[in-house]
């Protein structure tokens, strides 16, 4: 049979990313300097890689036989950075026709194919919380997924990651009736918005309250053998389970006052929040979200593009680290992505930050809201091994990233990659059969 | 008056005893010709013997006596083969126009538009000669005729193309309910993850519904009665009954949501569609569902192979899609081909040729277009090989099927005979229509401003296809009819990374069309004038 190959220039943005040969998730990394996050920094150390896991780090790493091994002599090893917010990789953003969408769920529209993820991968991300957007006040379910570019999408889902359910509050969602978007829908006020979450809240509560008593009567030895069970509804299920504490609430905010309501609301309800999003006003209220236990993911100096973002502040970050606060630095993005190393390189100059900690806003922290800490966001015997190689410190403005692994297999390698790139280009070599690829 | 009588009388008589004047078809004995059964060896001098529709002994000449009350026909010089099965066809629909929504048509509780599970495409049937014709000169006999689009798009109906009234055509009515991954305009859901959704609310309310009425029956007296749901009523035999579900599954992820949808809710799932089932092989080799596989060779806008500009679509469509069949093939997977997504039989007999340059060996061609079909839809007994017994669906072609060159001569359907004339000029369906084939540039008028498009259109008689240009990229046309000068067509938009579908109306004049594109907020002109330079 014909072989189908294709080779074609038109395959030049996407070079390497395909080429990614079977690999067993063995690697050793050599002569680094590592960056472990939470173990220090190691000077000319080895992390070595078996079945896509950290095995050790130091010095002198004994090489097993046959392994792949990479000299990074004179660069930097970091952890795989972690986007805590972006919306790459989807079929699909908003579901919002309804003020209420709660059962809707990215992992049904993963696309990955999405070329975002390979932009993504050049910039060092290893991972991604890529979630519903902000068009309504209750999204849908989100999904964290590891950038595996070229697997198919059910390979990427990491199934260790919290669930977590998309809120948002303030223009977005009260601006549903705007010209041309057709006809106004309630809420169109910030009141409306907390006010219409309230509403849905109490319908979930009555929602596993009636179910709750259908299953108790169910178990009853005197129930009737043919009472039917209540109607299953996927809107109310998804809610219902955050009120069991299932699934952690991820909320859109920009003001201080409104995301202080909504803290007021999780406490009236009894759910959990795992982080507010953006949210330019946090330096506001940092002890308020301390006292919650509520960490932020924001974008480092980017503010005043919109009314309700008109008071950040670049400072702001840094300050909610100093006053406690869990603080990861997000994307939104599938553009800003692959430079989160240099939003992370302004918390040195905005505020202070010391390099560690400013590493941990791409890396560790992020790892702790997705629940996924025990896996990623260090470099750490026993945890996966997903791990960006920068020829400079990564928070330096000369830092660029060249090479990219996830368990073990290198997803992205900048100097095959534009070797690749301008061999085809040259028309020096035919492409791979990139067709058959997996 | 009184001459009237004994018709009237004769005419009940006939009515009795269930005929009709295509009742009376003549024993036919197929002499002399080279038959390939399919479910056995081929047989280099057969004689077919056609008795009241079905076939009444086939064998090699020598075994098979020919009938005193035939009708010998002389099949010298050629092949039989069983009539060819499409198991997804547009065919005899009019493009049916959706109707516009109430404008408080939202939630998902209440009636929306892409949610017709209960349409039945044998209401909408409106039966041609000119597609008839068309379809034998490709050799089909027997289609699948699915309806519209939408979310719950309905049922579809299994005809044998025989000549006869659409309901002496049906096999089965309705055949299966299909599902597409489509989203809706301004209403809910309008989304792919919000279709997703959906989809399972509905499964759901099925078994809630069928327990609830259930319950009630049980004890009448004891709760006031469920509420009756002609859409949940409707689904009830396929979601509580198992009978087929047909997903349209237009990429990879579209196969394997389906399959999801499948094992959560343990559907008796069939896929249509399907042009990348060669990148999930691994996922059809363990789940096995019925594969209805176009052969459209498209790349789908979700590809790595569209995103990365045209060129490389291109190639992509010449040198890797035409595969998908050949690699099911060799990786044992079993499928059907249809013309989902082509313009008519025409194109779908030309990519055949290029599935099989593709590496698709011809007889499992031939068996993905009759027993594999037959099978998949319950009929194996009945359809899809010459075999005494089966419907005498036959064909005769001058040469190898789906060799350059052949065509096919004489079909049999249902034991009809039909000659089959040379396909008329490509240009224009009817005389005096109008020609479309060519560039058309225009504008879109909307709202939020103008859009200039550009239309790159090709008729095949009363069908069109082609691609809608403009700045936001490039959208394929399906469905696409002329009738007389009204022009009617889907835009399958791609906009924001989102699929969505666009139904056209309109009319030609010459060398101007105008019409418009139907959304759920109204309505946007559209004038375009034929490109001098085409």
């Amino acid at each position: 049979m014909k072989k189908h190959t294709v080779s074609a220039a038109a395959l030049l943005i996407l070079g390497t990313a395909l080429s990614v040969k079977a690999q067993s998730g063995d690697l050793l990394i050599k002569n680094g300097t590592v960056l472990t996050v939470t173990r220090g920094v190691m000077e000319r150390a080895d992390v070595l890689i078996r079945n896509g896991v950290i095995r050790a780090i130091g010095p002198e790493v004994p090489a097993p036989p046959g392994i792949r091994t990479v000299d990074v002599s004179g660069k930097y090893v970091i952890p795989g950075i972690i986007d805590s917010h972006t919306h790459i990789a989807l079929a699909g953003t908003n579901e919002g026709t309804e003020v209420n969408a709660a059962e809707v769920d990215m992992a049904d529209v993963i696309n990955a194919e999405d070329p975002s993820i390979f932009t993504a991968l050049s910039g060092g991300v290893t991972m991604v919380h890529t979630m519903h957007g902000s068009a309504n006040p209750i999204g849908g379910q989100n999904v964290v997924l590891k950038l595996k570019w070229g697997k198919p999408s059910e390979q990427m889902l990491v199934p260790e990651a919290f669930r977590t359910l998309k809120f948002a509050l303030g223009e977005n969602p009260k601006q549903s009736g705007r010209a041309g978007a057709g006809p106004p829908r309630y809420p169109q006020s910030r009141m409306g918005v907390n006010a219409v979450i309230r509403r849905e809240l109490m319908r979930a509560r009555a929602y596993m309250e009636e179910w709750d008593r259908y299953l108790a009567k169910k178990r009853s030895p005197k129930s009737p053998p043919d009472s039917a069970p209540p109607r299953r509804d996927l809107r109310l299920e998804a809610l219902a389970d955050l009120l069991r504490g299932k699934m952690l609430a991820r909320v859109h905010a920009y003001r201080a006052d409104e995301t202080l309501e909504f803290i007021g609301l999780s406490r009236e309800f009894g759910f959990k929040i795992a982080c507010f999003e953006h949210i330019p006003e946090a330096f506001k209220i940092t002890k308020e979200l301390k006292a919650a236990g509520v960490g932020t993911s924001v974008f480092l100096d980017m503010w005043a593009y919109k009314i309700e973002a008109a008071e950040g502040i670049a400072h702001s970050a840094a300050v909610s680290v100093k006053d406690g606060l869990l603080v990861s630095l997000n994307s939104d993005s599938g553009e800003r992505i692959r430079r989160l190393f240099n939003d992370a390189g302004k918390a040195l100059k905005y505020g202070g930050l010391t390099e560690n900690e400013a590493l941990k806003l791409i890396t560790i922290n992020p790892a702790v809201q997705l629940g996924v800490d025990r896996i990623v966001g260090s470099l750490e015997p026993g945890k996966h091994g997903d791990v960006a190689v920068f020829n400079e410190h990564p928070l330096s403005a000369y830092a660029r990233c060249d090479l990219t692994v996830i368990e073990g297999e290198i997803y992205f390698d900048r100097e095959s990659y534009l070797r690749d790139r301008g061999e085809e280009a040259a028309g020096k070599r035919p492409g791979d059969d990139k067709g058959g690829a997996r | 008056m009184k001459k009237i009588v004994p018709f009237l009388c004769a005419l009940f008589l006939f009515g009795l005893s269930g005929l009709r004047a295509g009742d009376f078809e003549p024993v036919y004995a197929l002499v002399n010709c080279r038959v390939v059964t399919v479910s056995g060896p081929v047989l280099e001098n057969g004689t077919i013997i056609i008795r009241d529709g079905l076939i009444a002994e086939v064998g090699p000449a020598d075994k098979v006596a020919i009938p005193e009350d035939a009708d010998v026909i002389d099949a010298e010089g050629l092949t039989a083969y069983p009539g060819l099965i499409d198991s997804h066809s547009r065919v005899f629909l009019e493009t049916p126009r959706e109707e516009a929504d109430s404008p408080d048509a939202s939630g998902p509780e209440t009636a929306r538009r892409g949610f017709h599970p209960g349409a039945q495409a044998f209401k909408d049937l409106k039966v041609k000669a000119s597609d008839r014709d068309n379809l034998h000169r490709a050799g089909f006999t027997t289609v699948l005729v699915v309806p519209g689009r939408g979310i719950f798009s309905g049922q579809s109906v299994l005809l044998n193309v025989n000549g006869e009234s659409e309901e002496a055509m049906v096999l089965r009515n309705p055949a299966a309910l299909h599902v597409n991954f489509v989203t809706e305009r301004g209403v809910y859901p309008s989304s792919l993850m919000g279709t997703m959704a959906a989809l399972r609310q509905a499964f759901l309310d099925v078994d809630h519904y069928v327990a609830f009425r259930a319950a009630w029956t049980a004890s009448p007296r004891r709760f006031r009665r469920p509420p009756y749901s002609m859409f949940l009523e409707a689904l009830e035999p396929y979601v509580v009954g198992k009978k087929p579900v047909v997903f349209t599954c237009e990429n990879q992820e579209d196969i394997k949501r389906a399959m999801r949808l499948a094992d959560e809710f343990q559907l008796n799932v069939f896929l249509s569609g399907a042009n990348e089932a060669w990148r999930v092989v691994d996922l059809l080799k363990t789940t096995r569902p019925p594969l209805f596989v176009a052969l459209s060779f498209k790349p789908p806008a979700t590809s790595l192979y569209a995103v990365q500009g045209d060129e490389f679509k291109k190639k992509a469509e010449r040198e890797i899609y035409p595969a998908n069949a050949a690699l099911l093939h060799e990786a044992g997977i079993p499928f059907a081909l249809t013309s989902y997504g082509l313009s008519g039989p025409a194109e779908f007999v030309k990519n055949v040729k290029t599935a099989i340059q593709s590496g698709l060996p011809r007889e499992e061609a031939i068996k993905s277009l009759t027993l594999v079909p037959a099978r998949f839809l319950g009929l194996e007994n009945v359809l899809g090989s010459l075999e005494k017994g089966k419907i005498a669906n036959v064909i005769l072609t001058e040469g190898e099927i789906f060799e350059d060159g052949t065509e096919v001569r004489t079909v049999f359907a249902d034991g009809r005979r039909f000659e089959v004339e040379k396909a008329p000029p490509a240009a224009g369906g009817t005389p005096g229509a109008p020609a479309l084939t060519g560039a058309w540039e225009g504008k879109i008028q909307s709202a939020m401003g103008d859009l200039e498009i550009r239309l790159e259109l090709v008729q095949e008689g009363g069908s069109v296809s082609g691609s809608v240009k403009s700045e936001m990229g490039t959208w394929i046309i399906i469905e696409g009819t002329l009738s007389g000068n009204l022009l009617a067509f889907t835009l399958q938009a791609v906009i924001m990374g989102q699929s969505m579908d666009l139904p056209f109306e309109g009319r030609v004049a010459g060398d101007s069309i105008e019409g418009s594109f139907s959304t759920s907020r109204g309505t946007m002109d559209v004038r375009l004038t034929k490109s001098p330079g085409c």
